[in-house]
């Protein structure tokens, strides 16, 4: 099983959402500067006297930090330069340097839509090198790389019910979309079924009391697993007590990914799993998708003339990097798309969708991908 | 920083490597290597920009100095300061990210895929003929063609042709034009026929190097002095001294790392089905080191370690100085010569050789300085 990444959105299609194109002072300047080769400097000076208006870049400034939990950080951040603000439930890519290398991830902005603002909310990942490092050594003041917001884990315009299941930090796209509700005033019949291990656990649990205390459309349920009444934890039946009319409303669904295969089940059994919409935020495992650990693949890599091997049960991305190879890649879980490369020859599976690429000359994303066989990748 | 002259001893020869030698060698320098890499981190990435800094900010302050500066002094600052940021941009700066040495980073403003330098050179043309041609086949004769840049003769192994009797004077206009010698290295222009389609091709394969050409003839000798209105002629001089003064340093940086007494050339023979190990040694047999302090070697952009460059290209250059020593050990142990020296005598050296393979012959230097 690959490493769990760090929360994020898993929406795989790509976004629709594009900024209106319009020839802007500041880009018709950077297009004399590139051609006198002057872009640098153009660059260099932006960033050196206004960092958060830097060409070809979108940064922010971190304006605060609070703890959420024991293990969850909330990060609050002024967008620089070009941000466009988001949907509730997108997700952006944040970028920081981490010893002198450039490591992206993926986090659901979990505040209300802001043209100016955002934060995402962490939650430390045992062994995680990212969201460790944002616990332990991002300070107000810091300046990170962001991207524009994207993913289609986002409230439909028409449903007047909603039913958010959320688990742990998979409740961060669903803050945001709360959080909207709230300010706009726009609940209508919206119930949140919120897993937790405590009431140490809860992210924003007494904000969303409290919502939910002042708007008569919102009912907000926190189940922990600690309940001494036995109440504790994910069960089909008390779901279904507690929201009768579960699979008519629009529903919304993110966490871990076994309470998530259950919550799937149900609508699938119901027939229904068009109206469950979903956000991953780790991988399925991959013995589930076929892959077998003990079967070893060689993979060439056309570029470096070098060889690897990985075995089935992996990702392409972690055995090569068992190999000591550093493929570019970012959020590690299929979204950002910057491992994508040329499969020259061989077959490879998706781990997410189990589809497979078996035609030579495809271009797959290393990072949700196991080896079927021998490989030739451009890299 | 450096000396100017020192006795120069006559160059050890290293000792031919058996296989197994060969072998040993070249896993030595392996682990040296993955050390190296193993230890990168934050510090590499912080010297790199730091140099982007100060580049940054002495090209401003020239380009300054000489549009508003008024009097000789500030002329000489400024086309000084101008000269700095040039050099440090195409050494320090350019060559090494080009090299794909900050790659690890995955920062776009450090990727050897799109970085392109401040020079007359096509950053396309430089990856072919230099990162390929010029690293992989170092000192082959026949196949690198970057000894004597096609122009000079600089060992007795390469032909003598009457061209090569005018060739001290060709090497100063080389020198001091240096920047659109290695822009129009690629170019093939030698293999050129007086034919149509030949003179086409020529033209087909300089598109980038025209396009570069024309942007940077623009910008320092158009548009700056455009800019600077009244003291255009004073901004123009500027410019053209800073990339006069740049062409002179990197062509005496580049021609001692490869070109003086003690270098060897390869044939390419000697070279076919070469090992890992036989490569480095090559690799070292075939350049040449310049001593000297810190900012000296950040002003040559650490080309003044070649031998560590040419082992380890992809190596933050600011880390030849720390594992010179070692290579220098290794090498002793395998009896391969290290050839190092101040710049003064590597310059002397190769001054000789320019002068003396001027004329025909194939006998060595000091011997022949009787007869010639």
């Amino acid at each position: 099983m690959p490493a769990p990444s760090t929360q994020a959105a898993a929406s795989d299609l790509p976004t629709t959402r594009r900024a209106p194109k319009r020839t802007s002072f500041s880009e018709a300047a950077a297009r004399a500067a590139q051609r006198l080769h002057l872009d640098r400097q153009l660059r260099f000076w932006v960033h050196e006297l206004s960092p958060l208006s830097t060409p070809d870049r979108m940064l922010a400034r971190v304006t605060g930090i609070h703890d959420e939990t024991h293990d969850t950080k909330t990060f609050t951040l002024r967008a620089g330069r070009g941000w466009q603000g988001h949907t509730p439930g997108q997700f952006t890519n944040v970028d920081v340097e981490i010893d002198g290398v450039r490591q992206t991830r993926c986090y659901s902005v979990s505040s209300a839509p802001s043209s100016r603002h955002l934060s995402i909310t962490v939650k430390r990942v045992s062994g995680g090198l990212v969201s460790n490092w944002l616990h332990d050594h991002l300070q107000v003041g810091d300046i990170i790389g962001i991207s524009p917001a994207d993913g289609d884990f986002v409230l439909p315009d028409d449903a007047a019910t909603l039913l958010f299941i959320a688990a742990g930090s998979g409740i961060t796209p669903m803050l945001s979309m709360a959080r909207d509700l709230a300010a706009r005033g726009a609940f209508e019949d919206t119930v949140m079924v919120y897993y937790a291990r405590s009431a140490d656990d809860l992210i924003a649990g007494d904000e969303l009391s409290r919502i939910a205390a002042e708007h008569s459309g919102f009912r907000y349920v926190a189940i922990r697993d600690d309940a001494h009444d036995g109440t504790g934890g994910f069960d089909e039946a008390r779901l279904r007590d507690m929201v009768p009319d579960l699979f008519d409303r629009a529903a919304f669904t993110c966490g871990p990914a076994g309470l998530m295969d259950r919550v799937e089940a149900m609508w699938r059994d119901a027939g229904v799993e068009s109206r469950l919409q979903r956000e991953r935020f780790t991988l399925p495992t991959l013995t589930d998708a076929g892959g077998d650990p003990n079967v070893e693949r060689s993979v060439v890599l056309t570029s470096s003339g070098r060889t690897a091997e990985v075995t089935g049960g992996e990702t392409i991305l972690a055995g090569l990097e068992r190999a000591g190879e550093k493929p570019a890649h970012g959020c590690r879980m299929g979204i950002c798309k910057m491992c994508r490369c040329r499969k020259v020859s061989g077959s490879v599976r998706n781990v997410v969708t189990g589809e497979i690429s078996d035609a030579p000359d495809q271009d797959i994303q290393i990072c949700i991908s196991a080896a079927n066989s021998d490989l030739a990748l451009a890299l | 920083m450096f000396r100017l002259q020192r006795n120069t001893q006559a160059p050890t020869i290293s000792v031919e490597l058996s296989e197994e030698e060969a072998d040993a060698f070249g896993a030595e320098l392996d682990a040296l290597r993955a050390e190296i890499v193993a230890d990168l981190g934050q510090s590499d990435v912080d010297h790199i920009r730091s140099i982007i800094r100060w580049c940054q900010y002495s090209e401003a302050g020239g380009r300054a100095l000489l549009h508003f500066g008024i009097g000789p002094l500030s002329f000489v600052l400024g086309a000084g300061a101008l000269t700095v940021s040039k050099i440090l941009e195409n050494m320090e700066i350019g060559h090494n990210i080009m090299h794909g040495q900050y790659d690890w980073t995955r920062d776009p403003e450090l990727d050897s895929g799109t970085y392109d330098w401040d020079n007359a050179c096509a950053a396309e043309n430089w990856q072919h003929y230099h990162n390929f041609e010029h690293h992989k086949y170092t000192n082959i004769l026949g196949k690198d063609r970057d000894i004597g840049y096609g122009l000079l003769r600089v060992s007795e192994e390469q032909e003598w042709n009457p061209s090569h009797l005018v060739q001290p004077i060709s090497a100063l206009i080389l020198a001091s034009l240096f920047q659109w010698g290695v822009a129009a290295h690629d170019l093939h222009v030698d293999e050129v026929r007086p034919n149509r389609k030949s003179v086409m091709a020529l033209y087909e394969r300089s598109r980038p190097f025209l396009k570069k050409a024309r942007r940077q003839l623009a910008k320092d000798y158009l548009f700056f002095p455009a800019l600077a209105l009244a003291n255009a002629p004073r901004v123009f001089a500027g410019n053209m001294i800073a990339n006069f003064g740049r062409n002179l340093w990197t062509f005496a940086v580049i021609f001692c790392g490869h070109f003086p007494d003690g270098v060897r050339i390869y044939s390419e023979e000697e070279c076919e089905n070469e090992s890992r190990g036989q490569w480095y040694a090559r690799q070292i047999n075939g350049s040449a080191n310049i001593e000297g302090g810190r900012l000296f070697h950040i002003m040559t952009g650490h080309l003044s370690h070649q031998i560590e460059h040419h082992l380890f290209p992809q190596i933050p250059a600011a880390r030849y100085p720390q594992i010179a020593e070692r290579v220098q050990e290794i090498c002793e142990r395998y009896g391969q010569a290290y050839n190092t020296d101040s710049f003064g005598s590597q310059l002397g050296g190769v001054a000789r050789k320019i002068l003396r393979y001027a004329l025909p012959g194939p006998a060595r230097p000091q011997a022949t300085a009787a007869t010639a």
